[in-house]
């Protein structure tokens, strides 16, 4: 019996090592482009919402070829003295914006989120990851499968503490969210610039979503991040941004339509419970 | 081969007391100075936000062009001071010298690809990238409505655009070719409109 | 050598940035900096032109040697950078570690009186980052020490001020983690 283990160790410890070498092995690029590529999503969700309501505004006939055409040359001739939105005005009108066009914009980074999400679960499934058994995962699994993999592959570490009360809701907590990086400004002025900075959370709460969905829970689930205090035990060191951020998952797994999917809950009791990620 | 290739050959740059190709620069920076991401989470990541755009513009890909553009414009302005803060490298004193700047250190500090610079304006100041990768495009395939309207990676333009604009560079660039329109190659045009002389720092010469 | 100020000035000469490390002694007013950002601006512009006529037409022409050497700057050492997270997306150990090229040719680099040093580095999108120290430093040590110090402030510029979506180009730089970083870096020193 022994002896099988410390076998089936060492090959676990091979697959690792496989594994670690496999991923080292892919094509990568610069981590700051990515970062960029995230942080200006925002500014172009804003710069969309403008230009559609503009659109609006203008009579609505469709685009014959000639004006296609002619929007094409002017693409092509973008020469002298284009002049784009800079990114910080088009957030400044997202802080000038009312409910309904804030709105708006949050849902166009939750769904961008969601896509990233929905995809970003099938590139770690096809990994081989020796670490994961995509077979009977619980929503449990699957959480902790969020907080460990999806968190670390997307802003390289892992959530920080797990929370849930074993039937459907969870709390995810990231003391250090890498997406906040350099974004705070005025101290003082901290309560207006976060409620500016809520639609960056709507990305990470779109992944959520999304993996969910691709690992097979639909309907039901919603998610909602708030910026919590960084907890005394956690305010060592160097942090990006003063403010935690606090990711509310609800899942309703009642078997009401279809419920294919159990989950082993119930039998510990109604009381959070916390574990290590 | 083109006028540019040959003059890769044989260029060099003294970045340090010792003389070293930009070749050789680049690779090191991004090989040792570089922390890096994987390339499909970030092929996934802009594939979403392009997916997006169209469905934000019921389809309309000329708008979705302009977007990517302009996204890609506020980023070049601002990442060309992590380039300069990156490299160091001194002003390129034509523009045959920025095309391998721009192909040998920028492209491959950040997408960790190389274009080819070719096709030279008997002017030496229109060339075109090729790019034989793209980690944008990587394994995307465009919708039939897409194919004749859409340039996917059109953010790298606009990224192009800015950043040169910042280093006083008025240039047109545009795409001119992509595989994923079922052209042979990948292609983007850049082409100087001017020097912006006077807003060239005082105290260079 | 102790640093009493760094400034960052935008291209077209106005004060962005200020920081003040050493307590006590005579400050200058916030109107007094900005003077002096704009006189720096000048003069920078004025020593460029007043480059001696040939000296400009051999750089000109190609021949490029006679200065190059003139305008390599030394590697400096880390300067007290050392831990991980100290450089943004600056890898460690220290991103450089070869002497570089400066970018401020022609332009003022240092002003020296007896009881202070002034130092400029510019980048060629025409920012400016200034560092002033309590010595009258002019050996070419202390010049580079600077150099090295002020591309190290770049860098954070480059990581904390450029790539926050909410900074305004050109305008008064309001990124907390850009003051605590080059704060840091200027403690260790």
């Amino acid at each position: 019996m022994a002896t099988t283990e410390t076998k089936d160790l060492s090959e676990h410890q091979r697959l690792q090592l496989q594994f670690q070498l496999f991923q080292e092995s892919l094509p990568k690029v610069n981590d700051v482009v990515y970062r960029m590529l995230l942080k200006e999503m925002l500014p172009l969700a804003i710069a969309v919402d403008k230009s559609l309501s503009d659109d609006e505004k203008e009579d609505e006939n469709d685009k014959t070829e000639q004006e296609h055409r002619a929007a094409e040359e002017k693409l092509a001739n973008l020469s002298i003295g284009y002049k784009g939105t800079p990114s910080h005005v088009l957030i400044k009108e997202y802080a000038d914006s009312d409910e309904e066009r804030r709105l708006r914009i949050r849902t166009k980074m939750m769904k961008m989120g969601y896509q990233i999400g929905n995809q970003v679960s099938e590139l770690l499934i096809f990994s081989n990851n020796p670490n994961l058994n995509f077979r009977d995962m619980d929503l449990l699994s699957v959480m902790k499968f969020i907080c460990r993999d999806v968190w670390k592959q997307l802003f390289g570490k892992q959530i920080d503490n797990l929370k849930t009360n074993h039937r459907g809701t969870f709390y995810l907590f990231d003391y250090d969210l890498k997406l906040l990086e350099g974004m705070a400004l005025n101290e003082d002025a901290l309560e207006k610039e976060l409620s500016v900075l809520e639609p960056y959370l709507d990305i990470p709460c779109g992944i959520l979503q999304g993996v969910l969905a691709s690992l097979g829970y639909e309907n039901n689930v919603s998610c909602q991040a708030t910026f919590v205090d960084v907890p005394e035990s956690k305010a060592g060191g160097f942090r990006s941004f003063p403010k935690g951020v606090s990711f509310n998952v609800l899942v309703n797994v009642n078997p009401t339509a279809g419920g294919e999917k159990t989950v082993d809950a119930g039998a510990k009791g109604a009381g959070a419970q916390s574990f290590p990620v | 081969m083109s006028a540019g290739s040959a003059n890769a050959a044989a260029s060099s740059v003294n970045v340090s007391s010792s003389t070293k190709s930009l070749r050789v620069f680049g690779d090191e920076i991004w090989k040792n100075k570089t922390a890096k991401i994987n390339a499909e989470l970030f092929t996934l990541t802009y594939g979403s936000i392009v997916s997006q755009l169209s469905t934000d513009f019921q389809r309309n890909f000329t708008k979705v062009n302009e977007k990517l553009f302009a996204m890609g414009y506020n980023i070049g302005t601002r990442l060309i001071e992590d380039f300069l803060a990156r490299t160091a490298l001194p002003r390129c004193e034509n523009m045959v010298k920025t095309s391998e700047v721009i192909s040998k250190c920028a492209f491959k500090i950040f997408l960790n690809i190389t274009p080819q610079v070719t096709n030279w304006a008997n002017n030496k100041e229109a060339f075109s990238l090729l790019l034989d990768e793209n980690p944008l495009s990587d394994f995307v395939e465009l919708p039939m409505d897409a194919v004749k309207e859409l340039w996917y990676s059109n953010i790298l333009c606009g990224v192009l655009k800015g950043a040169l604009e910042m280093v006083q560079l008025d240039c047109d660039v545009f795409f001119v070719n992509d595989v994923l329109r079922g052209d042979q190659s990948t292609e983007i045009r850049i082409k100087l409109n001017r020097v912006l002389k006077d807003e060239i720092p005082a105290g260079e010469d | 050598m102790a640093i009493q100020t760094i400034l960052v000035i935008n291209k077209s000469g106005g004060l962005v940035y200020k920081k003040e490390f050493l307590n006590g002694g005579h400050r200058l007013t916030s109107n007094e900096y900005l003077v002096l950002a704009g006189t720096l601006q000048g003069v920078i512009a004025i020593a460029g032109q007043l480059t001696p006529k040939a000296l400009q037409i051999t750089k000109n022409s190609g021949i490029k040697d006679v200065t190059d050497q003139e305008t390599l700057v030394a590697y400096a050492g880390p300067l007290g950078i050392l831990e991980s997270q100290d450089m943004g997306s600056f890898m460690l150990p220290d991103y450089f570690t070869e002497s570089f090229k400066s970018w401020n040719t022609s332009g003022l680099k240092h002003i020296t009186t007896d009881q202070l040093s002034l130092f400029v580095f510019q980048s060629l999108t025409g920012v400016k980052l200034v560092a002033i120290s309590t010595q009258n430093s002019i050996s070419n040590v202390a010049v580079s020490i600077a150099e090295n110090l002020l591309r190290k402030v770049y860098c954070l510029y480059a990581d904390y001020v450029m790539k926050n979506p909410f900074h305004e180009a050109e305008m008064p730089i309001k990124c907390t983690l850009f003051d605590k970083k080059v704060a840091e870096m200027v403690s260790r020193l």
